[in-house]
């Protein structure tokens, strides 16, 4: 394998070379030849968009579609995928430390695989992130019909979808003309959601046991059998997206030996023990088949249910600003995704240009939100989550291969900080389990990603086909 | 020699008053020329776009420097948060001062303040490098409810400057208001010289009292900075 500056190679149809330019990685900044570039995230800003991002769909949106097709085993569906999101986020971790430069799983594979896989998985983690947002969207538009029912507007669900389009429009609008410490309120939020649940996972957990209030009603672990609860595995994954997207801000992240990985395997893990609590909590408040009557939102019901008006107020509101936060985090992943292949020379330069007035990459912004907003229109809850879930597996699997490629013949430039424990066997899990989740999805969701990633593939022959990326670094 | 660094907002046109590259003639000179961008931009995609543009920018402020007599070199920074990157390219140039750019003419007078928890020692001896042989004069300024003891600092520090062949005054204002005391001295003065202060809930609450002075005077403040800080003191950040 070669390695060092001189691998990236080749042009696109356009001309346009891959950006690649020698640099030197301190813990505070990057140094290129005339330029620096700040670190400026700590770790709990890791933790913040790791958090941010997952915590969103999988509690809020997730337990009454998980409750009615897999019963109180949903639970375990929660605990499959964080077992799953763990054994790739070591791998990730590792490479994130090796390369700790944006772009994320795609450069990681770029770098490991080559170009075409690089492309397969860009252009796939673009609209991968899309059908994610969208996801996020449409839950957020639930629960915002919620918070007007709470406040005593019922508006009924015919306005979701527009209360939908209307926030996916507002994100992409405030993201181009500049978001003032959007960091911090993301702190903010993460900090007051994990407040929220902690407090009534708390309460709901020490009822669920039986120490407090009524016995609940014993019910069936897995009313339906084992099969269910891999489907239910692969639909939910999606609520694990997220812990990669820290390996995206990996450039901007300070002393990135040591909190690249923590972050990334600390918001898997708690981001997993909150989902697989909450469901636990979830199912033994209501039947599993109550659950799944009260639908996308049948949270706000399990708050009721403990805590009255107040628990149920908590909920909504808890559900409005995870929902939002996950969504909006999503769109800025896009915008990232679209700017890493484009200095790749896989896409064309023009779309990851920033505009000096705000100084945001307004044209990766608009190639964010327009799909977005063409997807929320759907409304398809569930197809919407598993082709997310579909493309993000696909890049999951092939950061674990990307992984193996690169220990197996460790070109002179590896010197990952952090290393997998358990190696091979761990990423070679990784692998077979990511790409093992994605045969338990509906078909229709397998076959709209099939047909992205193939688009993927054939847009980088035609356009980019002479482009080499493999171990430039 | 003595190192002042000069941040700019380089992209955003900001530049250096004739007063202030003369002035500064004595001193090894940075020019960091820095670029902040919202969180949702990545530096790098920045760095990409206007590396060239910002460079061109740079050499020139730099020759402007070179012009007036001193020695100067630059940086280039892509940043979220401009405070640390100043504070990072400072500790590495080992600069003892930074410059914030204001408007000025020719520097006839300095106000060199020792308000405050600073050394007085270094702002002296930096003020008396900056002065040089040039016919620069400097006032020193000082705020305290102890009047004796403000005049006797003061008179202190004149006397190993004036030993330098430097035209000093002193001014003792009381404490209260310290800042409005200050920046009504400032009016007679083209430039102010003052000690980096420790954070404070004050400094939080209302922002770095030497933007506050460099706002309020209009004119260029050159901020002494404070000595190495302790470990936890860096690590406060993360």
């Amino acid at each position: 394998m070669e390695s060092g500056p001189s691998a990236a190679a080749g042009a696109n149809i356009e001309g346009e070379s891959p950006q690649v330019e020698p640099t030197v990685e301190t813990d505070d900044a990057t140094i290129t030849d005339g330029a620096e570039l700040e670190r400026t995230l700590g770790l709990t800003g890791g933790l913040a968009i790791g958090i941010g991002t997952m915590i969103g769909a999988g509690i809020f949106v997730f337990p009454g579609l998980a409750a009615g097709r897999a019963g109180p085993a949903a639970a375990a569906s929660f605990g499959i995928g964080a077992i799953v999101a763990l054994l790739v986020a070591l791998p990730t971790a590792e490479l994130a430390t090796a390369m700790p430069k944006s772009g994320g799983g795609y450069y990681f594979i770029s770098r490991g695989l080559g170009a075409l896989a690089g492309a397969v998985v860009g252009l796939s983690l673009w609209f991968g992130l899309v059908f994610a947002t969208a996801f996020y969207l449409v839950g957020f538009g639930y629960y915002a019909v919620d918070t007007l029912a709470e406040v005593g507007i019922a508006v009924g669900n015919g306005l979701v979808i527009p209360l939908a389009l209307l926030f996916g429009a507002g994100f992409t609008v405030l993201n181009a003309t500049g978001t003032e410490n959007a960091a911090k309120l993301q702190n903010g939020i993460v900090v007051l959601l994990l407040s929220i649940l902690i407090f009534f996972l708390g309460y709901g957990g020490l009822d669920a046991v039986g120490l407090i209030g009524d016995p609940a009603a014993p019910e069936r672990f897995a009313p339906f059998g084992t099969m269910p609860i891999l489907t239910t595995a692969a639909l939910v994954f999606t609520s694990y997206l997220g812990f990669a997207q820290i390996a995206t801000v990996a450039g901007e992240m300070k002393d990135p030996g040591r909190n690249l990985p923590l972050s990334i395997v600390g918001s898997v893990l708690i981001v997993g023990v909150l989902y697989v609590v909450t469901i636990f909590v979830a199912t033994s408040a209501f039947g599993s088949d109550q659950l799944a009557e009260f639908g996308e939102t049948a949270m706000v019901d399990v708050g009721r249910h403990y805590l009255g008006p107040i628990g149920a107020f908590a909920i909504v509101f808890g559900g409005l600003l995870a929902t939002m936060s996950s969504a909006n985090a999503s769109v800025l992943s896009t915008s990232r995704a679209i700017y890493a292949v484009s200095r790749d020379a896989l896409l064309p330069r023009w779309a990851s240009r920033i505009n000096l007035r705000y100084g945001t990459p307004h044209v990766a912004l608009g190639l964010a939100g327009g799909p977005i907003l063409v997807l929320v229109a759907t409304g398809r809850v569930e197809l919407l989550a598993e082709v997310a879930s579909f493309l993000h597996l696909i890049m999951y699997g092939l950061i674990c291969v990307a992984l193996l490629a690169l220990r197996r013949d460790e070109p002179e430039w590896y010197e990952p900080d952090f290393r997998v424990p358990g190696y091979p066997a761990v990423p070679a899990i990784g692998a077979i389990a990511s790409f093992a989740l994605i045969g338990f999805m509906q078909p229709v969701s397998q076959l709209t990603g099939i047909a992205i990633m193939v688009a993927a593939a054939g847009w980088y022959a035609y356009y980019a086909r002479d482009v080499k990326l493999k171990g430039a670094l | 020699m003595t190192r002042v660094l000069v941040p700019l907002a380089i992209l955003e046109g900001e530049s250096v008053a004739t007063g202030l590259t003369t002035l500064l003639a004595p001193m090894d000179v940075t020019v960091l020329g820095y670029h902040v961008l919202p969180e949702q931009t990545p530096p790098d995609q920045a760095r990409l776009q206007y590396e060239e543009r910002a460079t061109d920018a740079l050499v020139d402020l730099t020759a402007e420097f070179e012009t007036a007599g001193g020695r100067a070199d630059h940086r280039l920074v892509f940043t979220h948060d401009r405070e640390q990157s100043i504070d990072r390219v400072a500790a590495e140039t080992g600069a003892d001062a930074y410059a914030i750019t204001g408007v000025t003419g020719p520097v006839d007078r300095l106000l060199v303040t020792l308000t405050g928890d600073v050394a007085v020692d270094r702002l002296c001896s930096f003020a008396a490098e900056l002065v040089a042989d040039r016919d620069i004069g400097v006032t020193l300024f000082l705020a305290t409810d102890d009047e004796a003891e403000g005049r006797d600092v003061l008179e202190a520090a004149a006397r190993t400057l004036s030993e330098r062949g430097i035209d000093v005054g002193i001014e003792l204002a009381g404490d209260d208001p310290a800042f409005e005391s200050l920046v009504e001295a400032a009016v007679d003065h083209d430039a102010i010289v003052m000690g980096e202060q420790a954070p404070s809930l004050r400094s939080l609450v209302f922002g770095e009292e030497t933007e506050r002075v460099a706002a309020e005077s209009v004119g260029p403040v050159l901020v002494v900075r404070r000595l190495e800080e302790p470990e936890d003191a860096v690590e406060r950040r993360d």
